[in-house]
């Protein structure tokens, strides 16, 4: 599924995107031998037919693990590997805190439905929830600058994800929260109030459960009950979900890292893009589709850690 | 006389709705001595359940409960949840009715068990372990130490409710409420649980509290009985004296509609006319005045109360009727019935003789296997399930054949098969003649199916919630393509021979009560005039009261039209009562196969011995005494190959036999053999 | 105010008590829980007010949304500019008015397009069942691992802006995941006995899934209508916001943040009030659909949260 996917997109991205347009407006003009010379080395230029492009492409992948070079030559296997710890670095913290705040939400609601918690908690995860995460960045970005003008120095960093001249253990630690901390928090509010209402309506379903009753008739407090037979029992399909959505999260951090200034995938996807890069593109759509399998299996793992049913069978 | 151990004063819930307060329950009292049994009876929504929900404190917490719990000297209305946690599991115990959903599916049962113990006591690990495994032995479960650590998906129905009950056994509880325990269980695995049920009643000596609607439940567990209607209790009486000198019509009705396992004559049931009243804002008149036979003006002008219409001889008896005093012994009014006996339609096909009736139906040599698969990404072929193993049988014009059988036993998969007009490998389905085999095409599949009908079990699924009615029923006729005009008087004149009101047609199902669902479901089957009506277990969604006016429709529709019914069900008294043939099943083959007096009369197979004895009868006097076989162990998996009989397993004959009988029952496979009328399939009978 | 429970905590088949059916109609019924949950209520005027601004704004503004005024170049807000202007003079709130009339389109246009597609193609997926299902479930599996935000915006960049194309290719790639939720749901209708009935009555296959399992998943489908709209003002905004979606002289609420986003600490108001609009928006239409859950589901207790 994933070979296809990423070959399809390989013979898409050429039909949308023509590396000659980059060196369309030189000045001065190049050649079209120029530009020809320039592009066949990298497998880029489309005087060899597309066939024969896409087989050097493929096979070098097969053979060598080597995903192509840019236009201007540069490695896409190197830039992959350095952005993709970037974009973790932002993405994986911000998903676990949006699921732990989710869930700890949900149940915390849940458990005092209708009344005035669970509603001012509901209005709003339901207005954070549909910010446009392009508002929520950007709103936090003026808060910053806001906050950081008032201590009169920089306490949060608005782009990059390190500043380069910072040395030491401690120091670089610092550094990096303090670029971290505002996109994490941009991408946390938008996505924890998807967990939140999961979590919520689930235990909500499984509150009412005839063995949630059963518990209770057994002896057990209706907060025990809640605590020890529904929790448990709700958590299944939110883990799945979360394990789902870690490719969405991934790509949508796409405008976060744009607007953050963060070198990461989602970077680099807009780069390819904007400069007809087809082996970035499509090593990108490879890397999401890897995702989504590796979301797949998770939640798969996920389940039989947490499912009896599934485990014995 | 000692205190009771329960005593229930005024008790009255009621909870906030959409469309008004419903009073579930309106002012109930009773009493309940130490180690007796109370029987509450009712249909749905007669606030049966609501009340042992209150009385444990299960309640929502919306909803508003007054009067008082008195449970071992302690008030229990007003305690706050934790304190009642503490006397919930201990004193008082329950068990639900759905075994299915009412264990937490991601904890092992031992677990479960374990922790009823450990919520109440200071119990050190092995010693709770100990008495958990100790418990599941009480309550029959095989291997019980190894069983601890099994989840409960691995277990059966009946399985779980054992698991159910040893937890409510677990703190030697003094009163153990059971909300129709048995309801979702087969009939014969209802009869083990019933005496588990006793069991643990004797060993922990505790009063019971039994709920259901089941009158032969009630005969067979109950010491007092309690009728409950609208909310209120409408009869309260020792149980012989509620069953022989019933004075309140609503009880005698129930008691009239109930089709008899142990009865012959085929007398129509006596139905009560109408439905309950909605609980909300009820007027000041008696709740069962509209549908009772005898209603006077004066039932309409007050609710009557609860008194004692009792004798020294028999003790209490309480009714709530203004006539229960004129109202003498077997339910008769001045000599008369109080529910009198509808009439009874004369069968055209009476007088021909069965040889000489066309055959409607016929299936032979029907076979069905599912295969077996496991993993959810690559599939893999563990085994074949042998859901039907080669059935047989006809059906002729005017009759009605039954098969009966246990869930599992492939009876709905007999129908799907006959719906779907699955083509055989090595049989044939044949209906009103033609070869399900020779139709081609989608014309042919139409014509044929005008001549084969389905009536569902559940009335509210097998209509379709946003049609009117009108366009349900003519919905087989517009697939035949009838003119608009012409189905239009069809449908008016369908609702008028099910006994529902033309004028109605346009509403939508959900404006229907549940027997008039089943009306209109049965109205559709009958548009095309079709000769074989395939009935899956019509009436068992329905309250008893009702079911016996469906149950006498159908009576009266085959008598009028000529009909051959191929009825499905689980419950034998029903069948008894429609059936001409009866077929038993039990995993994929007919053990027992004749028409319906004989099998019933003479029954030879050991399964369907056991079945027939498994029933409760409603009238405690035969039910107590009557002997029974109850047998062991749950119906085996229809994937295990077996090289003979399939009921050997749990087979009370073969117990019996000497050795190298039981070997011919394990080597080879018993097959149906007999006369016409009474086949069977067991080597030794 | 009490809460009020629809059913009381108690077993679903001996003790549902016999309420009341059938007193008002069913979308009576809806309605008058749809009202009786002020915050959605709340979403619905706020969303009739965007619109009706949407609609009206044009037409009261002094200034056409293209028409640069060079004598005020990225003035804040004034009496002669409601909303102030942008660097090259254009006026913010007639670009406001006309960025969310597009928005609106766009999200409107592609909800209405994947609600159909996914509705049909689901329900049918799961009546036909056997092949049918499997090579759509195929296809929906296969697009789910393709990422699709990575070919809309290469799709998008390459269709030059036009609005038209942008809603096409959004409706293109954004079917599958709906129909993916509604063939699950109709899975069990499909083994309603009302759909066995219809077919046992011989009556043809895409006339059962249109007249019996469409209808019945109908609620699902106005929510998910919505939530379809909230979703595509979401992806097409990203979309502007990064240049691959509307472009220049078109606007949309997404390039009009992406441009007033370069100006935030210059120019403010270029960022607010689009920003404003966009999150009215979207919020409004969260709260309607949430609302609407609450009025179809039958089992929901929030009947009573207001």
């Amino acid at each position: 599924m994933i070979v296809v996917a990423t070959n399809l997109t390989y013979f898409l991205a050429w039909g949308f995107l023509d590396p000659r347009n980059n060196y369309v407006g030189r000045r001065p003009p190049l050649s079209e031998d120029q530009i020809v010379q320039l592009l066949q080395p990298r497998n880029l230029s489309d005087t060899v037919s597309l066939l024969e492009r896409w087989w050097s492409w493929f096979s070098g992948i097969i053979f060598r693990w080597d995903w192509g070079v840019s236009p201007v030559g540069q490695s896409v296997n190197d830039q992959v590997a350095y952005r993709m710890w970037v974009s973790a670095e932002l993405v994986l913290g911000a998903t676990i805190l949006a699921t732990v705040l989710g869930i700890a939400l949900g149940v915390y609601t849940a458990s005092r439905q209708y009344k005035l918690a669970d509603r001012i908690g509901q209005a709003t995860s339901i207005i954070t929830m549909n910010i446009n995460i392009v508002v929520a960045a950007l709103g936090i970005v003026l808060l910053a600058i806001g906050f950081n003008n008032m201590v009169g120095t920089t306490v949060f960093f608005v782009t990059g994800s390190a500043s380069s001249d910072v040395t030491g253990f401690f120091p670089i630690i610092i550094d990096a929260l303090q670029h971290l901390i505002l996109p994490t928090v941009a991408l946390v509010i938008i996505g924890y109030a998807g967990t939140h209402f999961l979590q919520r309506s689930l235990l909500l379903d499984n509150i009412n459960a005839d063995y949630v009753r059963t518990a209770r008739a057994k002896g057990l407090t209706k907060a025990q009950a809640i605590r020890k037979h529904a929790l448990r029992t709700s958590l299944i399909p939110v883990a799945t979900q979360v394990a789902f959505t870690i490719p969405t999260v991934f790509m949508g951090a796409i405008l976060t890292e744009s607007i953050f200034g963060w070198n990461g995938m989602g970077r680099y996807f807009l780069e390819t893009i904007a400069k007809n890069d087809i082996h970035g593109t499509v090593a990108i759509a490879a890397f999401g589709a890897v995702l989504t399998a590796i979301g797949a299996l998770l939640a798969d793992i996920a389940v039989v850690v947490l499912d009896p049913r599934v485990r014995v069978s | 006389m000692t205190n009771p151990l329960l005593s229930v004063r005024d008790l009255k819930v009621s909870f906030p709705s959409e469309t008004g307060t419903v009073d579930a329950v309106r002012g109930i009292s009773f009493d309940l001595k130490a180690g007796r049994t109370l029987g509450i009876v009712g249909e749905s929504g007669s606030g049966k359940s609501v009340t042992s929900l209150a009385i444990m404190g299960l309640l929502d917490e919306n909803v508003r409960i007054s009067g008082s719990i008195t449970f071992d000297g302690q008030e229990l209305l007003g305690k706050s949840d934790k304190q009642l946690s503490a006397i919930r599991g201990n004193g008082l115990a329950m068990i639900f009715q759905d075994p299915l959903s009412s264990l937490t599916p991601v904890f092992s049962i031992g677990d479960q068990l374990i922790e009823a113990l450990t919520v109440h006591r200071k119990l050190s690990k092995r010693a709770a372990w100990a008495r958990a495994v100790e418990l599941l032995e009480t309550v029959g479960l095989p291997n019980p130490e190894r069983r601890m650590k099994s989840f409960p998906h691995e277990f059966s129905g009946g399985m779980r409710q054992r698991v159910v009950i040893a937890i409510a056994m677990a703190n030697k509880p003094k009163l153990i409420i059971a909300d129709e325990p048995t309801t979702a269980l087969d009939v014969t695995i209802q009869a083990q649980i019933l005496d588990l049920i006793a069991k643990a009643q004797s060993e922990t000596g505790a009063a019971v509290i039994m709920i259901t609607h089941d009158m032969g439940v009630v005969a067979k567990t109950a010491d007092d009985v309690l009728v409950m209607y609208a909310g209120k209790a409408v009869e309260k009486a020792p149980v012989h004296e509620l069953f022989h000198r019933t004075r309140m019509p609503y009880s005698i009705g129930l008691l009239g509609a109930i089709p008899r396992v142990d009865k012959a004559e085929k007398q129509p049931l006596v139905p009560v006319k109408g439905n309950p009243p909605l609980l909300i804002n009820l007027p000041d008149a008696c709740p069962f005045a509209s549908r009772c036979p005898i209603a006077i003006d004066a039932c309409h002008a007050r609710e009557p109360d609860l008194v004692d219409v009792g004798n020294e001889k028999m003790g209490e008896h309480h009714a709530a009727c203004i006539r229960s005093h004129e109202i003498t012994d077997g339910g008769l009014i001045d000599g008369r019935r109080v529910f009198p006996l509808p009439d009874v339609a004369e069968r055209a096909l009476a007088g021909v003789p069965r040889e000489d009736r066309p055959v409607t139906l016929e299936v032979r040599n029907m076979t069905k296997t599912f295969p077996l698969m496991k993993g959810a990404f690559l599939k893999r072929k563990l085994g074949e399930v042998h859901a039907i193993r080669g059935i047989s049988f006809d059906i002729r014009e005017g009759e009605t054949m039954a098969i009966v059988g246990e869930s599992g036993c492939g009876k709905t998969t007999t129908l799907l098969q006959i719906m779907d007009l699955v083509e055989q490998v090595d049989g044939d389905i044949l209906i009103g003649g033609t070869s399900v085999a020779d139709v081609r095409g989608g014309h042919a599949e139409r014509t044929l199916r005008r001549d084969i009908q389905i009536v569902f079990q559940d009335p509210m699924g097998a209509l379709d919630p946003r049609m009117t009615v009108a366009d349900i029923i003519a919905e087989p006729l517009r697939a035949i393509g009838t003119k608009k005009a012409e189905s239009e008087t069809r449908v008016d004149e369908l609702m008028d021979l099910v006994g529902l009101d033309p004028s109605h047609s346009n509403r939508f199902p959900s404006a229907f009560s549940g027997g008039q669902r089943q009306r209109i479901g049965i109205a559709r089957a009958l548009a095309t005039n079709p000769k074989v009506v395939v009935l899956d277990e019509p009436v068992s969604a329905l309250d008893v009261s009702i079911q016996a006016g469906v149950i006498n429709l159908l009576d009266e529709l085959k008598a009028k039209l000529g009909l051959s019914y191929l009825f499905v069900a689980h419950d034998l008294s029903v069948v008894r009562h429609i059936a001409d043939r009866v077929a038993v099943m039990y995993l994929g083959a007919f053990v027992e196969q004749g028409s319906v007096d004989e099998i019933f009369e003479d029954p030879q197979h050991p399964y369907t011995q056991a079945l027939l004895s498994a029933i409760p009868i409603p009238d405690p006097d035969i039910e107590r005494t009557r002997e029974r076989i109850v047998l062991t162990g749950d119906l085996a998996s229809a994937t295990d190959h077996i090289g003979g009989c399939s009921f050997a397993s749990r087979c009370q004959l073969f117990k019996v036999l000497p050795p190298e009988d039981q070997a011919r029952c394990l080597g080879e496979v018993p097959p149906l053999t007999g006369p016409e009328n009474h086949r069977n399939a067991c080597h030794f009978r | 105010m009490p809460r009020n429970s629809i059913q009381p905590a108690v077993g679903p088949e001996t003790t549902a008590i016999r309420l009341p059916r059938k007193r008002m109609s069913k979308w009576e019924l809806y309605s008058r829980r749809f009202r009786r949950n002020r915050p959605a209520v709340a979403g619905l005027v706020i969303f009739a007010v965007l619109v009706l601004f949407a609609v009206v704004a044009p037409l009261l503004a002094r200034y056409d949304h293209i028409e640069l005024d060079f004598l005020n170049l990225g003035e804040p807000p004034s009496g002669e500019h409601w909303l102030g202007t942008t660097s090259a003079g254009n006026d913010t709130f007639a670009q406001v008015a006309i960025g969310l009339q597009r928005s609106l389109m766009i999200a409107v246009a592609v909800s209405v397009g994947t609600t159909v597609i996914s509705a049909v193609v689901g329900t049918a997926a799961a009546y036909f069942s056997g092949m049918f299902e499997r090579l759509t479930l195929l296809l929906i599996h296969f697009l789910m691992v393709v990422p699709t935000f990575l070919l809309l915006a290469m799709f998008s960049n390459d269709s030059g802006g036009d609005w038209r194309t942008i809603s096409l290719i959004m409706i293109l790639i954004g079917w599958f995941f709906p129909a993916r939720v509604i063939w699950t749901m109709a899975l069990s209708l499909r083994e309603r006995e009302y759909v066995h009935a219809a077919r046992y009555m011989g009556v043809p296959g895409m006339k059962i899934v249109l007249r019996h399992m469409l209808p019945n998943i109908g609620s699902l489908l106005v929510i998910n209508f919505t939530l379809g709209v909230v979703a595509a003002v979401m992806i097409e905004t990203g979309l502007s916001f990064l240049g691959f979606g509307v472009k220049i002289p078109d606007v949309s609420l997404g390039s009009l943040i992406g441009s007033g986003a370069n100006t935030i600490t210059s120019a403010p108001w270029l960022f607010y009030f689009p920003a404003a609009a966009l999150t009215l928006l979207t919020v409004s239409m969260a709260l309607v659909a949430d609302g609407l859950r609450d009025a179809f589901d039958p089992t929901s207790a929030a009947g009573g949260r207001a």
